[in-house]
C-alpha cells in the first residue's frame, strides 16, 4: 500500500545543510498500522509530510497505492490525496469558521459530492457528535474536537490514514478514549495507518513500529 | 470540487462567522462614498453650470460679426427639440430732448430670455421679472437715464425711431461684463425696422439655444460642422471669462474631495483583504493537505470575492445614492434651487471602481496563497510567503494611480495627489524602518508592559509597515481633508475682499486727474488705482503684417487683430500681475518696452525679443517684448493685456481708466457723472456679487462634499484601527492569562500605537502640507497660500491621540472576551 526507499531530507540552515532524514526504507501493507515514533526533533513529522506527499524528498521515492509520488507533481500528488488519503493532526486544524459538520463536509466537497451533509451528519454520530453538529470548534472540548477531525479523516473513506501525535494534546484519559476511537474507525473502514506519536502505549497499539533517532531507523518492531 | 459552490459556501459561512463582514464594510463604504462624493459633485457641478447658464442666457450661443445667422441655425435647434432666441448688438447713440448717449444696443427677440431672469424696474421702483420689451418700448439701464435726464415712461430716439421707455434694467442675462457702454435693451422687430441693421453697420449677431443637455450637444457639433468663417460658439464655460476661474476652483475642489474618499476606502479596502489573506493561510494549508489542487483554491477564493463584491458593491452604490440625495437636499437651497437630475455615471463607475479596488487589493495576497505549503499544517512556522517579489503587487499602484486620473480628469490634480501620496508611502516607510531598528536598539530600556507593545511593532515588521503606511495615508487625506481643503476655500473666499473695486471709470482726461481723485476720496472711495489708456491697431508681429486669418485656428487672435487694442503704461508693475518671464523695464535698454500677458504669448506664439508693432492714430510704434506677465483677471482692477514702458508711451494719445471702491450706498457718484460729462462710469457691482454668490454657493457644496468624505474618512481609519487591534487579541489573551491586569494591557496597546500614530501623524501632515502648497499653485492658481502648519502640527498631534484612543477602543473589546475562548481558536 505505502512504500518509502532510501527517503532523505536536508535543509539549508543556519550553519550549513541540516540533514532531518537520512536514509528512510520501510513498506505497509493494506490494512496495517505502523507507529513512527521518537523524541521531537527526531525527524517523525518530516518523515510522516514525505509518505503523506505533503512535501518533496531531497533524495529517494515514495510509492502510495502503486503511484510513485516522485513522477507527480503537487497538482497530482494533491489529487492522489484527496482520493486516498485521511489526516489526524495534533492541533486538530478545524476551521474556526466552520461548524462540526461544515468541517466534516470538506473533504466531501473537494471532491464535489452532493450527500456531503447527510454522510457528514452520519460521520458525526459515528464518533458520538450526532447532537453537536452546528457547534463551532471552540464551543467544543479538546477532545470533542478530535473527534470531529476524526470523522472529518474518514468520511470519504479514505484508503490511507495519517496520523500525527493525535493525542498530543489531550490528557490521558480523553486521549485513550479518542486513541480508541481511532483504532475502530480503522478497522471498521480497513483503512491502512501510519500513526507519529512519541506514546509508547499509543504507538504499541500498532501493529509495527520503527523508531527514529536524528533521521535515521534505530528499531524497527513489529 | 465545484468552485462555485464551494465558494458560495465558503461565503456563507465566513460571513456568518464575521469573518468576511470586515471587508463588506469596508467596501461598501468604499463604494458608498465613491458614489455619493462622485454623484453630488456631478450633481452640484450641474447645477453650477445650469446658474452659469442664467449669465449666458441659454445653453449655447452662436455669434457671428456683421452678417445674421442663417435660419438654418434656428431651424435645426427646433428639429433638436430646442428652445431658440435670436439677439443681434450694436453700438448707437440715443437721444431725448437736448441730451444724448452713445450705448450698447441689444436687440432681443420675444423668447429672451431663455435662462435666468430679465429684472426690470417699473416707473414706481417696483422690480419684476420681464419677458423682451414689445415693439416699440425699450428698456434702460440707469446711466442711460441719468445721461437722458429721463424717466421710466418717458420717450427716447433711437435710429429715427421713437421708443418709449417701459422699464429700468435692474438684471440681465447674457451680459458682457465689462462694457463700455450702457445698455439700451429694444425688440429685435425694431432694430430690423428702424434700418440700424444696414450694410456697414458693425452688429454682432447670436442665436442661443437651450434644451436638454443631450440635444444641446447635438447642436453644437451641427454647429461647429455649419459654422460660418468668422463665427464663434460660446457655452456656458466661457460665457464668463472672470467666473471661469470660480467654476474650475469649484469643480477641482469637489474632485479632490471625492478623490480622496475614494482612496481612503481603497486603503479601508487594501487593509481588510490583507487581514482576510492572512487568516486564509491556515485553512489553504489545510485544503491543500486535504488534496485541493492549486488552481482550485484560486478560483474558489477568486469565487468567493466576486460572490461577496457584487453584492456589496450593489448596495455600496444604493447607499451612496441614497446619503448624497439627502445632502443634495441639504445644500440645495444654496445651489439656486437647481435639482439636476441623478446621473448614473458615477454610482456605474463606482460600482466597477469598488471591483477594481477590491480586486486590485485583495489579489496579490490572495494569489500568494497558491503558494502554500501543505506541510504548514505540521508547522506553522514555515513561512507563507514564497516569492519575496511578485508584479501582482504592483496591481493595487496602478488600481490607484488609475483611480487618482480617472477620478480627477486633470493631470495637475492627478500629478500633485499621486506624488504626494506616494511621498508619504516612501517617507513613512523609510521612517518606519528607521524607528524599528532604534527601538530594537533601545527598547529594553523601557519599562514591561511598553516594552512588550513597541516589542511587538518590531514582531509583525512587515504588518507594522502595511499598517503604518495605511494610517500615514489615511491620515494624510483626513488631514488634506480637514485642514488644507477648508484652508484652500478659506482663502479662495478671501480672493474678493471687501473693498475689491467696483466701480470702473474711464474716459477721464489727464487733467481732470487731480480733482477726480479728490472728489473721489471726499465721497470715502478706497482702493483706488488710475492707469492711462491709448487704444491701438496691432499691424505687425516681427517686422510681418498680421491679418485675420480665416484658417486661424485660434480665433482670439482673430478678435485681437481686427479689433481694437487697449494699451497702458506704468512705471512699477500693478497690483494683481506677476511677472513670470523677463524684467519689468529694463533701464539700459534704448527701444520701447513691452509686456504682455500669458495668454498673449500663446495667442500669438510670442517669445522674449519679439518685437510687435502697434498703430495709434497715424503713428505707429514698435516695441519689444521684455517681460511676460500672469494676470489675476478675476481682481476686478483694471488690468491690460499689454504695457509699455512709460518713457516711449506717455506721448501717446490717452485717457485714463480707474478703478476705485464705493460702498454701495454712497451718494454723490451721480454729482461727480454730471459735473465730468466725459466721464463713463460701470458699476460692476451685480458682477461682484455673481462672483461672491457663486464663491459663496461652490464653497457651501465643497463643505458638505468635504465634511461627508471627512465622516467616510473617520469611520475607514477607525475600521482599520479595529482591525489592526483585532490582530493583537492572541498577545492580549495570552498576557491576561499571564495574569496581566488590565492598566499593563492598556499600557501595552498605548505604547504601541502611540508610536504608529505619531510617526504616521507627523508625516501625513507634512505630506498634507507639501500636496496643499502645490495644489494652491498648480491646480487651483492661489501662488500666494500657505498650508496651517501650526494646525497641521496640532493635528498631527492629535491623530496620535486619536490613533492611541481608537487602538485602545479596539483592543478594549478584545480584552473583556475571556481569554480561554481566545487562546481556543488559535491565532
Amino acid at each position: 500500500m505505502l512504500s518509502a526507499e532510501k527517503l532523505s531530507k536536508a535543509v539549508n540552515g543556519p550553519d550549513g545543510v541540516l540533514t532531518i532524514l537520512d536514509d528512510v526504507s520501510l513498506s505497509v501493507e493494506h490494512g496495517a498500522s505502523l507507529a513512527i515514533i521518537g523524541a521531537s526533533g527526531s525527524g517523525k513529522t518530516t518523515l510522516l509530510g514525505l509518505l503523506a506527499g505533503l512535501d518533496r524528498p531531497s533524495s529517494g521515492t515514495v510509492s502510495l497505492a502503486g503511484e510513485s509520488l516522485g513522477t507527480l507533481d503537487e497538482e497530482a500528488r494533491a489529487r492522489v490525496r484527496r482520493r486516498m488519503v485521511g489526516f489526524v493532526f495534533q492541533s486538530f486544524h478545524l476551521l474556526p469558521a466552520l461548524n462540526a459538520e461544515e468541517n466534516v463536509m470538506l473533504p466531501l466537497e473537494l471532491e464535489g459530492r452532493d450527500d456531503a451533509r447527510e454522510r457528514a451528519a452520519s460521520a458525526l454520530a459515528d464518533v458520538g457528535l450526532g447532537k453537536r453538529l452546528h457547534h463551532y470548534p471552540h464551543q467544543l472540548s479538546g477532545g470533542e474536537q478530535q473527534r470531529v477531525a476524526l470523522a472529518r479523516a474518514f468520511v470519504h473513506r479514505p484508503r490511507l490514514l495519517f496520523a500525527d501525535e493525535p493525542t498530543g494534546n489531550l490528557d490521558q484519559r480523553t486521549g485513550a478514549a479518542v486513541s480508541d476511537l481511532l483504532f475502530s474507525l480503522n478497522r471498521e473502514h480497513q483503512t491502512t495507518l501510519v500513526l507519529v506519536s512519541h506514546d509508547p502505549v499509543l504507538a504499541s497499539r500498532c501493529a509495527r513500529s520503527l523508531r527514529l533517532r536524528d533521521g535515521r531507523v534505530v528499531e524497527d518492531h513489529s | 470540487m465545484k468552485p462555485l459552490v464551494f465558494a458560495a459556501r465558503s461565503l456563507r459561512r465566513e460571513f456568518r462567522h464575521g469573518e468576511l463582514a470586515t471587508l463588506a464594510a469596508a467596501l461598501v463604504l468604499a463604494v458608498a462614498a465613491l458614489t455619493a462624493v462622485g454623484t453630488l459633485a456631478s450633481r452640484v457641478e450641474s447645477a453650477i453650470l445650469a446658474s452659469a447658464s442664467e449669465l449666458l442666457g441659454g445653453d449655447l450661443g452662436v455669434n457671428a460679426p456683421r452678417a445674421a445667422l442663417p435660419d438654418t441655425f434656428s431651424s435645426e435647434a427646433a428639429r433638436l427639440g430646442l428652445a431658440s432666441s435670436r439677439s443681434v448688438e450694436f453700438s448707437s447713440v440715443v437721444f431725448a430732448g437736448e441730451n444724448s448717449r452713445f450705448s450698447e444696443v441689444r436687440a432681443v427677440d420675444t423668447d429672451f430670455p431663455l435662462r435666468g431672469k430679465l429684472v426690470v424696474a417699473d416707473a414706481q421702483g417696483t422690480h419684476r421679472e420681464r419677458r423682451a420689451p414689445a415693439s416699440g418700448e425699450v428698456y434702460v439701464d440707469r446711466a442711460v437715464l441719468a445721461a437722458l435726464a429721463a424717466k421710466v415712461g418717458g420717450n427716447l430716439q433711437l435710429g429715427g425711431r421713437d421708443l418709449k421707455i417701459s422699464g429700468e434694467i435692474i438684471s440681465a442675462p447674457g451680459a458682457a461684463v465689462f462694457q463700455f457702454a450702457p445698455t439700451v435693451l429694444m425688440n429685435r422687430g425694431d432694430a430690423e425696422s428702424s434700418g440700424l441693421l444696414g450694410i456697414g453697420s458693425r452688429a454682432r449677431y447670436r442665436v442661443l439655444v437651450a434644451g436638454e443637455a443631450d440635444a444641446v450637444s447635438d447642436y453644437a457639433e451641427w454647429a461647429r460642422a455649419h459654422l460660418p468663417a468668422t463665427a464663434s460658439i460660446s457655452t456656458v464655460a466661457d460665457a464668463q471669462a472672470n467666473l471661469r476661474t470660480s467654476f474650475e476652483r469649484g469643480e477641482n475642489f469637489l474632485r479632490l474631495a471625492a478623490l480622496l474618499a475614494a482612496l481612503l476606502s481603497g486603503i479601508a479596502v487594501a487593509l481588510a483583504a490583507q487581514r482576510f489573506s492572512r487568516r486564509k493561510t491556515e485553512e489553504v494549508a489545510l485544503l491543500r493537505c486535504l488534496g485541493a489542487s492549486r488552481n482550485e483554491i484560486v478560483l474558489a477564493l477568486v469565487l468567493e470575492l466576486a460572490l461577496l463584491a457584487l453584492p456589496a458593491c450593489a448596495l455600496g452604490a444604493l447607499l451612496g445614492l441614497g446619503m448624497q440625495q439627502a445632502a443634495f437636499l441639504l445644500a440645495s437651497p444654496l445651489l439656486g434651487g437647481f435639482t439636476p437630475p441623478i446621473p448614473p455615471a458615477p454610482a456605474t463607475s463606482a460600482f466597477a471602481m469598488g471591483l477594481a479596488v477590491l480586486f486590485g487589493f485583495s489579489m496579490p495576497p490572495l494569489l500568494r496563497l497558491r503558494d502554500v505549503e501543505p506541510m504548514r499544517v505540521f508547522r506553522r512556522d514555515l513561512p507563507a510567503r514564497v516569492r519575496r517579489f511578485d508584479a501582482l503587487y504592483l496591481v493595487p499602484f496602478v488600481v490607484a494611480a488609475l483611480l487618482i486620473v480617472l477620478e480627477s480628469g486633470s493631470s495637475n490634480l492627478a500629478g500633485v495627489l499621486a506624488g504626494a501620496l506616494l511621498a508619504v508611502a516612501v517617507v513613512t516607510v523609510l521612517m518606519t524602518l528607521v524607528l524599528l531598528r532604534l527601538l530594537r536598539a533601545g527598547g529594553k530600556r523601557v519599562s514591561g508592559a511598553w516594552r512588550f507593545g513597541l516589542a511587538n511593532l518590531n514582531r509583525r515588521r512587515a504588518l507594522t509597515l502595511i499598517q503604518v503606511g495605511a494610517l500615514a495615508l489615511s491620515l494624510t487625506a483626513l488631514d488634506l481633508l480637514a485642514v488644507v481643503g477648508p484652508s484652500l476655500l478659506e482663502r479662495w473666499r478671501a480672493d474678493l475682499p471687501v473693498d475689491t473695486p467696483n466701480y470702473f471709470a474711464i474716459n477721464l482726461q489727464a487733467g481732470q486727474r487731480e480733482d477726480f481723485e479728490q472728489r473721489l476720496v471726499a465721497l470715502g472711495a478706497d482702493n483706488l488705482s488710475l492707469l492711462p489708456m491709448a487704444a491701438g491697431k496691432l499691424v505687425a508681429i516681427n517686422g510681418k503684417p498680421v491679418r485675420a486669418s480665416e484658417d486661424e485656428k485660434d480665433s482670439r487672435a482673430n478678435n485681437w487683430i481686427e479689433g481694437e487694442v487697449r494699451v497702458s503704461w506704468s512705471a512699477t508693475l500693478p497690483p494683481s500681475n506677476r511677472l513670470i518671464e523677463g524684467i519689468w523695464h529694463d533701464d539700459r535698454a534704448t527701444g520701447a518696452q513691452l509686456s504682455v500677458d500669458k495668454s498673449w504669448v500663446e495667442i500669438f506664439h510670442l517669445k522674449l525679443g519679439d518685437s510687435m508693432t502697434l498703430r495709434f492714430g497715424d503713428e505707429e510704434l514698435t516695441a519689444k517684448i521684455n517681460s511676460v506677465r500672469e494676470v489675476d483677471w478675476d481682481s476686478f482692477r483694471v488690468n491690460f493685456f499689454m504695457m509699455l514702458d512709460p518713457a516711449h508711451a506717455q506721448a501717446l494719445p490717452h485717457s485714463l481708466i480707474s478703478s476705485f471702491h464705493l460702498p454701495v450706498q454712497a451718494a454723490g457718484l451721480s454729482t461727480l457723472s454730471r459735473d465730468m460729462p466725459n466721464l463713463s462710469l460701470i458699476d460692476v457691482n451685480s458682477i461682484l456679487d455673481r462672483v461672491r454668490d457663486i464663491i459663496n454657493r461652490v464653497s457651501a457644496a465643497v463643505t458638505w462634499v468635504l465634511g461627508f468624505s471627512l465622516a467616510a474618512g473617520v469611520l475607514v481609519l477607525l475600521a482599520a484601527l479595529a482591525a489592526t487591534a483585532e490582530e493583537r487579541r492572541f498577545e492580549i489573551a495570552l498576557l491576561r492569562t499571564l495574569g496581566a491586569h488590565s492598566r499593563q494591557l492598556n499600557a501595552a496597546v498605548l505604547g504601541e500605537f502611540a508610536a504608529l500614530g505619531l510617526l504616521a501623524g507627523l508625516v501625513a501632515a507634512s505630506g498634507a502640507a507639501g500636496a496643499g502648497f502645490a495644489l494652491a499653485r498648480s491646480v487651483f492658481r492661489m501662488p500666494d497660500y500657505w498650508p496651517p502648519f501650526a494646525t497641521l502640527g496640532l493635528i498631527a498631534l492629535a491623530s496620535a491621540i486619536v490613533v492611541m484612543l481608537a487602538g485602545l477602543a479596539g483592543t478594549r473589546r478584545i480584552a473583556r472576551t475571556p481569554p480561554m475562548l481566545v487562546l481556543r481558536r488559535g491565532t
